[in-house]
């Protein structure tokens, strides 16, 4: 039984990093720490609050309870590779218009956790939008402005 | 955490052998054991990536039943049209339960495993007692701060509370788990503390969760799990209710009732009391309420969460008489 | 220049977005949507090792032993820190700037006076053999009984606090003497900021020069504490803190924490990176303290208040005071000719509980304006009529004239939009199903603090524009108003300036609390930039290579970026152009809000310490700020539960900057009151003098699905007395008064008045 570190091969916004890591390295603290990726926040390290959600083949999921050696094989993207092209996510967009952060802590963890409620079709309405962006916590209180951003994006993605 | 090994397994037989090594322990949707491990309280040596094995995570919905894959995740479930409607419980009780992002990531099989919310179970540094961790340690919680314990099926062990919301609808519908060829019903599966309080689940080592089959019925079908809460949404039950109903054919007249308690017993806990007490019986609101007070029957509160005591059964006669309502 | 102010408050019609008052969108805004905007502790700094804290698990004793041994074996451990291995830390002095003793500082405690008190502290080379060798110190203890909560037996009824005595008038007897009394026990749990950034900080020595990456309320502060507590000039210390994610009171002062990471950095001659886990966040600093008042009101029987009697306490630490001034809204809502505020503190073993989003006049607002509304009942007139029955037309306490004071249109604004008079007096009159509905009001204040900045502005050779400071951003939009100052003063695109804040090389701030930043920094900037226009309209007039040399004229016009003559006639150049063609590659000033004379020792004490905060009453006025809240509550009436269903507020905070942002900003004080109106409440296990639920998922914040929509409003005008361009607060103001207009609600809704918050459902079960 090995317990030093294994290399681990993470697919990141479409580009490999080699990794050499102990298996008990998150997810999290691969992004923030050895590739410096800081976009994907840590607020709890404890799945309660949302701030590391990135997604995982296409899939919102929490970075901090997620070992790094979990996904390998798996398609990860985190804030920093949300853009296309150097256009920002209508999401993205939307969130600066409405104003839906202040400090901006939680800000990219609800941007990942947006742009897949409105691809899972979870923000058909306002009270369904409140209920599926419950996940991420946000101490400022944007909460009005997050549905309001989200509700916009989902329109325009809609249409 | 503590430093271990991470294995992929290979294979289902694979999985259990590694598994059912010492220190050795199944990793799914992480959501509870990384959580643990992180806290302290889960030490393994080598944990056993199942997340990758195919086939596990199917379901299927027919006109005898679901099977879900143990490797669905709660999210998937959730969101299933043949789940939505035939077992409407299920589907309400796993979009209700912790947050998208987790419910994207724990499994079925991880979810029926996911241990007690006690803050002293999960804080081992600061609160040492606690014998579900430490057998003969002692219980911080009681005598504790226990607003969020159970009343229901406690111990002088043990007084933690099962946090889980989808085992209420299952043990509603005397859902059946798959252990590989092993099959037990999810009221064996779960364990009261008792005198041992270690002892959560009726699984051996080297067994492994592989699916969940909920037979179809007509309470299923006309079904509702209501949650009850300080907050809104992402937080655990302080009482909750999996009901199902099927009427005679005069629309009034009760032919069979399920009823399950989540947020207030040690263990998923079904009231058959309650559902006894109206079977046969015209739905009423007033003779609803009554037998729904036979939902707490024999609870013990410990202080602070006296209210559950309370709670509960308005929470459970709400749900019948809005089952009732609605066809 | 002349500053261009709006008659309104929200100045944003007809307001150009980047003008000072319109509603430009965060400057900072794509760095924190894209994920790049890298936060303190996010620095990637080569060689850096991590630290991890071990905490006392018993709230009163002694460290009889720390067995080291374990955790120094562990794989890449660097260093296991204990109180023994600090040495020769100078204790420093408080945030008035008061001389501390002559004595060490050690951040590793021997004595332990609260639960959670850091011990110890291990440094490896990766966060994950720091988090596992940590586990593996062993602490052990001689233990003794702690004083858990202001109920606590032993506590005592603590020690008076002469400062916060208000008196006038006979209020004894004018209360005796009443035809209508109420008297009530107000009671507010611990609740803790919680921001979602969690502290922490990256310390590394060059020398004897330290660098501290460390998310922070106050630069010039916490430098003060780092260069006091190592001996080293103050100048030697940088803080940076470029973004800040949320603070809320908590991330003003330097904590032991810091002490710890920087000095393993000195002794290791490495950069240390140490950030508090969740549960470090409830007791590595103090939240709100729990507070107790009673609330007694003597009143006509046409509701008009003839007396007010009011008595706080709060809880400090075993070795630390902290003051929650309980009598701050008390004293001043309401008129009245007779008034007794007093105030205690009671020792507890805990952290020493600190600054949350309006100390002081938070809990207060919950006693006076329950209180108020108890009364109106009691009487039987309308809540919001009995208000204005009593509306204070001067400071009552202080006796002058109110700056400005814009609550009798925050009511009448609030009632209007809300349809408050549609409201049916009776308790339970109002339901729908299940549910029992309740409309509740009540008002909030915070006074205007003021203090000094200072901050440079250059125009650079290629027309763009610089702006520095020391201040900070942690969401209210500093970045965002200082650009559109300058902007607006120069006459330059918006999208041309660029700000730099959060660097302590840069021209000094005091500390970003109490909603005094934003008034100071727009002063400061204003300042600069005027002086920096007037250097470069003077230099296109006088100097001979000027394209305006010729005209000879009195003064030049600057819009767009471009200069010309006011008359239209003569060269119409960028400013580019002119700096390039007199051989300028940049013109800068320094402005500030000091007194001219001020010295360089003032200088400092304005900037490192409180102790030149401008007392909110100086001179003639009473400077304060003010909202009416009005809200709608569903209560479920088999559960107990509470939902806020509708939210309309009207706010005076003066004029605007940026009405965009000062909306988000009402909002998320009027979220953070809905929680601690419905959720929020530190839990202590009186066995072990501990709060339990120190984290996220059981400490309950309000989640997006706990929040209505919310309107806010503006009715604020501009108050040139409170501040150079007419603002008053934002930040702190929106959270006073929810939780009593919630709990208004409540009552209204179901006949029952809940006095202890957070309003759980079991109260109502």
């Amino acid at each position: 039984m090995t317990k030093t570190t294994i290399p681990v091969h993470l697919d990141i916004n479409g580009h490999r990093h080699d990794l050499a890591l102990e298996p008990r390295v998150t997810l999290l603290d691969a992004l923030r720490d050895r590739l410096g990726l800081t976009g994907t926040k840590k607020g709890c390290d404890h799945g309660q609050c949302g701030a590391c959600t990135v997604h995982v083949d296409g899939e919102r999921v929490l970075a901090c309870l997620t070992l790094a050696a979990q996904v390998e094989g798996r398609a990860v993207t985190t804030i920093e590779g949300l853009a296309r092209e150097g256009e920002t996510h209508p999401v993205q967009a939307a969130f600066l218009e409405h104003d839906a952060f202040q400090c901006g802590y939680c800000t990219p963890g609800q941007i990942m956790s947006a742009v897949a409620c409105i691809r899972e079709g979870h923000a058909g309405s306002d009270d369904e939008i409140r209920e599926y962006m419950a996940g991420n916590l946000c101490r400022c209180g944007a909460y009005p402005h997050i549905v309001a951003a989200v509700r916009q994006a989902a329109l325009e993605a809609a249409s | 955490m503590r430093d271990f090994s991470y294995v992929r397994a290979a294979s289902i037989d694979a999985a259990r052998q590694a598994a059912a090594l010492p220190g050795a322990k199944l990793l799914a949707g992480g959501t509870t054991l990384i959580d643990l491990a992180k806290c302290g309280v889960a030490q393994p040596d080598s944990l056993v990536d199942i997340t990758h094995l195919k086939g596990l995570d199917r379901i299927q919905v027919d006109e005898r039943g679901a099977t879900i894959g143990a490797l669905a995740r709660m999210g998937h479930v959730a969101d299933h049209a043949g789940i939505k409607s035939q077992f409407p419980a299920v589907s309400e009780a796993l979009w209700q339960a912790a947050s998208a992002q987790i419910r994207n990531m724990a499994t079925i099989g991880g979810n029926l495993m996911q241990r007690t919310r006690c803050p002293y179970f999960r804080d081992p540094a600061n609160f040492p007692a606690c014998n579900k961790r430490e057998p003969g340690s002692g219980c911080s919680a009681i005598g504790g701060v226990t607003r969020g314990h159970a009343v229901l099926g406690t111990s002088e062990a043990c007084i933690a509370m099962y946090p889980g919301d989808l085992a209420a609808a299952l043990i509603a519908f005397d859902a059946m788990i798959h252990l590989g060829e092993r099959r037990t019903s999810v009221d064996e599966f779960f364990l009261a503390p008792g005198a041992t309080p270690d002892r959560e689940h009726a699984i051996e080592p080297g067994e492994m969760i592989t699916a969940i089959e909920i037979p179809s019925s007509a309470a299923a079908r006309r079904s509702t799990y209501l949650k009850i809460r300080d907050r809104q949404s992402y937080e655990f039950a302080a009482a909750s209710a999996a009901v199902g109903i099927e009427f005679e054919a005069d629309g009034r007249t009760i032919r069979d009732l399920r009823v399950a308690l989540g947020g207030v017993a040690t263990r998923p806990w079904r009231a058959r009391a309650v559902e006894d007490a109206l079977k046969g019986k015209v739905l009423e609101p007033e003779a609803v309420r009554a037998a729904s007070l036979l939902a707490v029957e024999g609870a013990v509160d410990h202080g602070a969460n006296r209210y559950k005591i309370e709670l509960a059964p308005r929470v459970v006669a709400r749900a019948i008489l809005k089952l009732g309502e609605t066809p | 220049m002349t500053v261009h102010i709006k008659s309104h408050g929200d100045a944003s019609d007809g307001v150009l977005a980047e003008a000072v008052g319109g509603r430009l969108s965060r400057v900072d805004g794509p760095a924190k949507i894209t994920g790049a905007a890298r936060y303190a502790v996010e620095q990637q700094l080569d060689g850096l090792v991590h630290a991890v804290l071990v905490d006392s698990t018993i709230a009163a004793g002694k460290v009889r032993a720390i067995d080291t041994a374990r955790a120094e074996a562990a794989p890449g451990v660097l260093k296991v820190l204990t109180p023994d291995t600090i040495i020769g830390l100078r204790t420093a002095s408080d945030w008035f700037g008061t001389p501390p003793p002559d004595k060490p500082y050690c951040p590793l405690a021997r004595d332990i006076t609260f639960s959670g008190q850091h011990v110890a502290a291990v440094v490896a080379e990766t966060f994950e053999q720091a988090v596992a060798a940590a586990a593996l110190v062993e602490v052990s203890y001689d233990e003794t009984p702690a004083i858990v909560d202001l109920s606590d037996g032993k506590a005592g009824d603590g020690m008076p606090v002469d400062a916060m005595t208000k008196e006038w008038g006979d209020a004894p007897a004018a209360f005796a003497a009443a035809p209508v009394r109420i008297c009530a026990a107000y009671n507010t749990p611990r609740e803790y900021q919680a921001p979602m950034e969690p502290h922490g900080l990256i310390a590394r020595w060059e020398g004897d020069r330290l660098t501290v990456w460390e998310p922070s309320q106050w630069l010039d502060g916490m430098a003060r504490t780092y260069a006091e507590w190592f001996s080293v000039p103050f100048e030697n210390v940088r803080l940076v803190s470029p973004y800040i994610g949320g603070g809320f009171g908590s991330k003003a002062l330097a904590l032991s924490h810091g002490a710890v990471a920087a000095y393993a950095a000195r002794m290791l001659s490495r950069p240390v990176k140490l950030v508090l886990t969740r549960p470090q966040t409830f007791t590595g600093y103090g939240g709100r303290a729990a507070t107790r008042q009673t609330v007694t009101i003597g009143a006509g029987l046409d509701g008009v208040i003839q007396s007010i009697v009011h008595r706080g306490v709060n809880e400090t630490s075993i070795d630390g005071m902290w003051v929650e001034p309980l009598g701050s809204v008390t004293a001043i809502m309401y008129a009245t000719q007779n008034f007794s505020s007093r105030q205690n503190v009671v020792r507890v073993n805990s952290v020493v509980p600190g600054a949350m989003r309006a100390p002081g006049e938070n809990p207060s607002a919950f006693g006076i304006e329950c209180a108020i509304d108890e009364l109106a009942y009691e009487i039987g007139i309308d809540p919001l009529e009995i208000r204005l029955r009593n509306y204070a037309e001067q400071d009552p306490h202080a006796k002058k004239a109110w700056s400005t004071r814009q609550l009798r249109e925050a009511f009448a604004t609030g009632a209007e939009r809300f349809g408050w008079a549609r409201r049916t007096p009776e308790p339970r009159s109002m339901r729908d199903g299940n549910q029992l509905i309740g409309w509740g009001v009540a008002a909030g204040t915070y006074p205007v603090r003021r203090a000094h900045g200072e901050a440079i502005v250059r125009i650079l050779a290629d027309g763009s524009v610089e702006v520095e400071s020391s201040s900070i951003d942690m969401g209210q939009g500093t970045y965002t108003i200082l650009a559109q100052t300058a902007a607006e003063t120069l006459g330059v695109p918006a999208d041309t300036v660029v700000v730099k804040l959060g660097d302590s090389r840069f021209p000094r701030a005091g500390v970003t609390g109490g909603s005094r930043l934003a008034g100071v920094m727009t002063g400061a900037v204003y300042k600069a930039a005027t002086s920096a226009l007037d250097q470069l309209v003077g230099l296109a007039i006088s100097d001979p290579r000027s394209p305006f040399h010729a005209l000879q004229a009195n003064t030049l016009v600057v819009a767009n970026g471009r200069i010309a003559s006011p008359r239209g006639d003569g060269p119409d150049v960028s400013i580019a152009e002119l700096l390039s063609g007199i051989g300028l590659d940049r013109i800068e000033a320094i402005g500030d809000t000091m007194p001219a004379n001020a010295t360089a020792e003032d200088r400092y004490k304005n900037y490192t310490t409180i102790s030149m905060a401008l007392p909110h009453t100086e001179g003639d006025y009473s400077r304060h700020s003010w909202c009416a809240h009005f809200i709608e509550v569903r209560v479920d009436e088999d559960f107990g539960t509470v939902r806020v269903s509708r939210v309309v507020s009207a706010l005076d905070s003066g004029r605007l900057y940026n009405p965009k942002l000062a909306e988000s900003q009402w909002k998320g004080g009027i979220i953070m009151g809905i929680g601690q109106a419905l959720l929020e409440e530190g839990i202590v296990d009186r066995r072990h003098g501990r709060i339990v639920n120190d984290n996220l998922a059981d400490y309950l914040v309000p989640t997006n699905a706990d929040i209505p929509d919310i309107e806010v409003i503006s009715v604020g005008i501009p108050d040139l007395h409170s501040s150079v361009l007419g603002g008053k607060g934002v930040g702190e103001l929106a959270i006073v008064g929810v939780a009593p207009a919630i709990a208004n609600a409540v009552f209204h809704a179901t006949g029952k008045r809940i006095r202890d918050l957070p309003i759980t459902l079991e109260k109502l079960i």
